[in-house]
């Protein structure tokens, strides 16, 4: 796959850094036209941007053959939103307490954290193919 | 990302703008800290005002920076901090670690 793919409720991307500017400029207009309030796609951009960080560098190892496949879906009750990846499954949780003091100079480790600070649910599964498949839900 | 910079007083100001987000672009900024570490320029301020939002890795880089100046002896202090990366840093507890002021002016007179 040489260049992203629009789906017609998601994006797929090829494993690497450079798109990640791709997916936020898909995922924050998906949402403003939603008329989600600002603050909330922020954080909502910040999360999908540590989960795509994790699938392209954790998952899929930067293979640059493989794909993260971005999906949202967008209620009245709530966002919910999927990254899928084509490794062989990282343990997501596997990292040091980000705010123990003696963690705290560490210059990795905070995505999740991050994450599960601003959402409601945070779910891990294996895809249907492989691949970690991660799921963070808003409510809205 | 985009990043300029440019001297006062003794001190270095970065001016980064848009997101932080872990693109190929954030290694500009561990690159160029190098660079002015090598120039003998090791007061450093961080002007956050137009940056819209950071991630993780974002804040990794906040960190590197203030780990590797120290190192050489000097300091990276941060201006105008946005109240999204205001909350991102109470969150992760590194409002502890990074010396923040309210502007520019401040940030450089504190050196």
């Amino acid at each position: 796959m040489q260049k992203p793919k629009i789906l017609p409720d998601g994006i797929v991307i090829p494993s690497s850094t450079e798109y990640l500017s791709t997916v936020d400029s898909y995922v924050e207009e998906a949402l403003a036209r939603a008329g989600i309030d600002e603050s909330v796609i922020a954080d909502i951009a910040i999360s999908v941007s540590e989960l795509v960080n994790n699938a392209i560098k954790h998952g899929n190892k930067a293979d640059i053959a493989k794909t993260v496949e971005i999906r949202l879906s967008i209620t009245t009750g709530e966002l919910k939103i999927t990254v899928l990846d084509q490794g062989n499954g990282f343990n997501i949780n596997a990292v040091p307490d980000p705010i123990d003091d003696q963690n705290l100079m560490r210059e990795v480790g905070r995505g999740i954290f991050i994450i599960k600070s601003f959402v409601d649910e945070l779910n891990i599964s294996r895809g249907p193919q492989g691949g970690t498949c991660v799921e963070i839900v808003k409510k809205r | 990302m985009k990043l300029n910079y440019r001297e006062d007083k003794g001190a270095v100001i970065i001016e980064p703008k848009g997101k932080i987000m872990g693109g190929p672009e954030s290694t500009e900024l561990h690159d160029l800290l190098h660079e002015l570490i090598e120039k003998g320029k090791k007061n450093v301020v961080i002007d956050l005002g137009k940056v819209d939002w950071m991630n993780s890795t974002g804040l990794g880089l906040l960190i590197s920076g203030l780990t590797t100046l120290r190192k050489a002896g000097g300091e990276l202090k941060l201006a105008n901090v946005t109240d999204k990366i205001q909350s991102l840093l109470t969150i992760t507890k590194l409002i502890t670690i990074f010396k923040s002021y309210d502007s520019v002016d401040e940030a450089v007179g504190s050196f």
